[in-house]
């Protein structure tokens, strides 16, 4: 499987803080990736150099073997989309204007859409379950409708790489839960690259290939990256997040109740072992 | 299937909307203070001059006037759909940059240090309103630059501070300067449309016109500017250098009409308004459809202000004022959006 | 990007020196053709004049028959008043003027009158434009008027006339001492004529003095200070509008009566005088120097004073 995102050696940082140091890691085309850690451990940041919005203070980001940077914003557009938090814009964008608009890095200067592009947005909308508010302007939709939509942007704009900066953490579980499904169809039908920026640790091991932790300047800039189940452990989730969880089997993957101190059944994490002897 | 704005859809309306225009200035380069009918200005110009007075007026004083007032309507309406676009705020109009203030200063120094001077028969007023627009322009862009941070907020501050202390320097002038002089620079700065010679009409029509095409060239990447700069860069759109092609070409366009007919107030903002409420924000059809109705709409607000209190005219700034607020009131009371038999 | 910037700065500083050189190597701003003898073919025989002092120069010269328009304020001689309008003097209305079918437009050589005069010539229509500013201005207007209309001679005899009644006028009212005389333009913000207006120029030959001065502007607003300090002998007010000369006159005695000091309040030498003569600078320049001087030259109180000069005024 080839490399499709690499990134070698970068550091960044605000203000000669740094909050990425020496960050090394590979992304194999077709795979699932979520990234993951403690507030300010610098997740969004990794997504903006990942996209080509920042620029390393040392270290580079590839895409396909090439560096990020010595891409033409139109050519990055056609080869990244990129989904952040929910927004809503200034003026009355109905959703289907919005979708088509994911096909602007493949329109001539007058910027008129073709039959292909049209087919493609509607397949976006259909794929995502918005095509019935297709004439309704954004601002009418609630948020997960909203984020469904921008998914569906994403989609339209056919690239072979996704960014998601945590598209789940205003929804609620049905829409979580839809929205990670979507996008391992995409990833399983279309043999899209993805990587989410994520809170939720249960649903990235459910849905994700591969994990990176990122345990932030308070701890050194320190990083693991690996499989789901190496990655996500109760000891490495710990380490990085300063909570210690309960954690369970399901399958193939486990899952991590974190408790705190007054939580009511905090006294299972003291007794009961610390799960799975083979962590 | 999804449907969209398509290209015939789009040329359909532009040639509607043209039509109308058309009509509208036919029929209002017919009103007027003196009377004049239609058969006798087809009979030509007569062999002494001015000789078929029908054929004069309407040639010589009314075609003029509602050629100009479709120009600056045009002007002011497309600029004010741009800025609103690349500055994300419904309430920005062309002079919120500090146009208005630096043109105004223009005028002043014109007035007050009494040029007299014609330029290819151009007045010192046109020429210093308009070099005193551009050069706030450049000012405004350069302190909003200093910052290097969010770029539409310094613009913003920028622009307000160039506008504060501009008006400070025009009121000063205007205070030390004689009454005639006083009324003159009040007069320009409400706006007037008046008669101009061919050659600057001219000159007036080709810059704004050419200046409106520019910027049709990229009502696509405005759609994607309005989302923000990081969601317009990952959509292909290059933020910095959109916004300096946009910034530059309306900042041309609204000094060449402040130049040509002072400040005229209410167009660039509500047209803009006026047009997204009944077709919507798409821009590959707001910006040409924002510049014919802006045409329309100031040519018949010039011809009010030349017959309403005839033979006397109001400055055609105070009846777009007073015409166009009730009337944005009502289009937002009635439409909340696009209603479905217009799509 | 710094580029970018080079390039917008140096187009910046090329339009200064643009401007700048238009400013010191552009023609004056003459534009209207100049019709003299030889570009009419004859007398004009329809005349427009769009100010009320052209008019009524222009019935000084004998040519009230041949005046077709006139602008709307021009109220004198009384007969101008029944000839068609074209506008107002601040604002010309160049259709009526058109509809007019003029061959012959006197005008103004300010702003508003000179784009109204660009349009007119554009249309092939012959104008005139002269500048009346000072009492000089008026008298070389006279002057070409009566030459373009071909009535040169009426011209001379009226240029004769005028000179011969201002130095009358001149010597009737010179005196050892002049009177220090503030014109008020305007009482609240309280707004004067300076010395380089021809009010003043009224003033000093009906043997005054402009207490304030010459100032920057022509009509400078002044404060109390200025005011107390200039301590003028007589002020005279122009009249806010033509109606009840008298009740302008008792309140503008009671404004001033809060500057006691003033040796205009304490000898009650306060005039409201009728604007329309005096500020409009004409062939009546005369009526309008002998109104002032007898302000300054009382016969008796000021009451009466006005009283008996605004009798007179109707009279003529």
């Amino acid at each position: 499987m080839s490399e499709i995102i690499e990134v070698d050696n970068v550091t960044f940082g605000y203000d000669g803080r740094p909050v990425l140091k020496d960050l090394t890691f590979q992304v194999a085309a077709g795979t699932f990736l979520a990234i993951s850690g403690p507030n300010g451990a610098g997740k969004t940041t990794l997504l903006n150099l990942l996209c080509g919005v920042l620029r390393p203070d040392s270290g580079s980001v590839r895409i396909d073997r090439v560096d990020i940077h010595s891409y033409s914003i139109r050519e990055l557009a056609r080869t990244i989309a990129v989904v952040r938090q929910e927004f809503v814009p200034v003026f009355e964008f109905t959703v289907t204007e919005v979708v088509l608009m994911a096909r602007t890095p493949y329109l001539s200067t007058f910027g008129f859409e073709s039959a292909t592009d049209r087919e493609l947005a509607a397949k976006a909308l259909e794929i995502t379950d918005v095509a019935r508010f297709a004439d309704r302007p954004l601002s009418q939709l609630s948020g997960g409708e909203r984020q469904r939509v921008f998914i569906a942007r994403a989609f339209a704009q056919d690239t072979g790489i996704l960014l998601l900066d945590e598209p789940t953490s205003f929804l609620d579980m049905k829409h979580q839960v839809g929205i990670y499904d979507l996008l391992k169809k995409m990833q399983l039908e279309q043999g899209k690259t993805i990587v989410t920026v994520t809170h939720d640790i249960n649903l990235a091991a459910q849905y994700s290939d591969h994990a990176l932790l990122l345990a932030g300047p308070q701890a050194g800039c320190r990083w693991h990256i690996g499989k789901t189940r190496d990655i996500f452990t109760p000891g490495r989730i710990e380490e990085v997040f300063g909570v210690r969880t309960f954690t369970g089997r399901l399958g193939r993957e486990k899952f991590f109740l974190p408790l705190g101190e007054y939580a009511k059944d905090a006294d299972v994490l003291s007794s009961a072992a610390r799960t799975d002897p083979q962590d | 299937m999804i449907e969209g704005l398509t290209p015939k859809k789009l040329l359909i309306r532009i040639a509607a909307g043209l039509a109308v225009l058309a009509a509208v200035m036919c029929v209002c380069a017919l009103l007027g203070t003196e009377k004049i009918s239609l058969l006798k200005v087809l009979d030509g110009p007569g062999d002494v001059a001015a000789g078929n007075t029908d054929y004069a007026i309407f040639v010589g004083v009314r075609l003029p006037r509602v050629v100009l007032a479709a120009l600056v309507g045009a002007a002011l309406a497309c600029c004010g759909v741009v800025l609103q676009a690349i500055l994300r705020n419904p309430l920005a109009d062309p002079y919120i940059l500090g146009i208005s203030s630096g043109a105004g200063l223009g005028v002043v120094v014109a007035i007050v240090c009494g040029m007299n001077w014609t330029f290819w028969g151009v007045s010192p007023i046109s020429v210093l309103a308009f070099a005193g627009a551009v050069a706030t322009v450049w000012l405004v862009w350069f302190i909003g630059h200093l910052t290097g941070k969010s770029q539409v907020t310094s613009l913003l501050l920028a622009g307000v501070v160039v506008n504060a202390f501009f008006s400070s320097v025009i009121m000063f002038l205007v205070s030390v300067a004689a009454s005639e002089q006083l009324r003159s620079t009040t007069l320009w700065l409400m706006g007037n449309i008046t008669e101009k010679s061919p050659a600057v009409l001219g000159f007036g029509a080709v810059s704004i016109l050419v200046g409106i095409l520019a910027l049709f060239t990229v009502a696509q990447r405005l759609n994607i500017l309005t989302f923000g700069p990081h969601q317009a860069a990952a959509l292909g759109v290059d933020p910095a250098r959109t916004r300096l092609i946009v910034f530059g070409l309306s900042a041309f366009i609204t000094a060449v009409a402040v130049s040509l007919s002072g400040l005229i107030g209410f167009v660039g903002l509500i047209v803009p308004h006026g047009v997204r409420l009944v077709f919507g924000p798409d821009h590959r059809q707001l910006l040409p459809l924002s510049a014919i109705i802006g045409a329309t709409f100031l040519v018949m607000a010039d011809t009010l202000a030349r017959t309403i209190i005839a033979p006397e005219q109001l400055p055609v700034g105070v009846v777009t004022a007073m015409a166009g607020g009730p009337f944005f009131l009502v289009l937002l009371a009635r439409y909340t959006r696009k209603v479905s038999w217009l799509q | 990007m710094t580029k970018i910037w080079a390039i917008l700065t140096a187009a910046f500083a090329l339009a200064v020196l643009f401007v700048l050189s238009a400013h010191y190597l552009g023609g004056s701003g003459d534009i209207t053709s100049e019709p003299n003898d030889a570009g009419l073919p004859g007398e004009p025989t329809r005349i427009v004049a769009l100010a009320p002092n052209l008019t009524e120069i222009l019935f000084e010269l004998g040519l009230g028959e041949k005046v077709v328009a006139v602008s709307s304020d021009s109220d004198y001689p009384a007969e101008a008043a029944d000839k068609r309008k074209v506008g107002t003097f601040w604002q010309p209305n160049v259709e009526a003027v058109i509809a007019a079918k003029p061959d012959l437009v006197v005008t103004l050589s300010f702003a508003q009158q000179k784009a109204a005069a660009q349009t007119l010539n554009r249309l092939g229509l012959k104008v005139l434009t002269v500048k009346i500013e000072k009492i000089e201005d008026l008298l070389a207007a006279i002057g070409r008027i009566a030459v373009v209309a071909g009535r040169r001679q009426q011209g001379q005899e009226l240029l004769d006339r005028i000179k011969m009644q201002m130095d009358d006028l001149k010597s009737k009212f010179s005196s050892t001492r002049r009177a220090r005389v503030l014109w008020v333009v305007q009482a609240e913000p309280l707004r004067v004529a300076s010395a380089n207006t021809f009010i003043n120029e009224l003033i000093e030959l009906a043997g005054g003095e402009n207490a304030i001065g010459r100032t920057i502007s022509q009509y400078p607003q002044i404060g109390t200070e200025e005011l107390l300090a200039c301590g003028p002998e007589v002020i005279i007010q122009s009249a806010m509008s033509k109606s009840d000369i008298g009740g302008q006159q008792r309140n503008a005695e009671v404004f001033w009566s809060k500057w006691p000091t003033l040796p205009a309040v304490k000898d009650k030498r306060i005039y409201v005088v009728e604007s329309g003569t005096v500020l409009r600078l004409g062939p009546r320049l005369c009526t309008a120097i002998e109104l002032i001087g007898r302000c300054l030259h009382p016969a008796g109180p000021a009451r009466e004073q006005n009283a008996e000069q605004q009798v007179k005024l109707t009279d003529d």
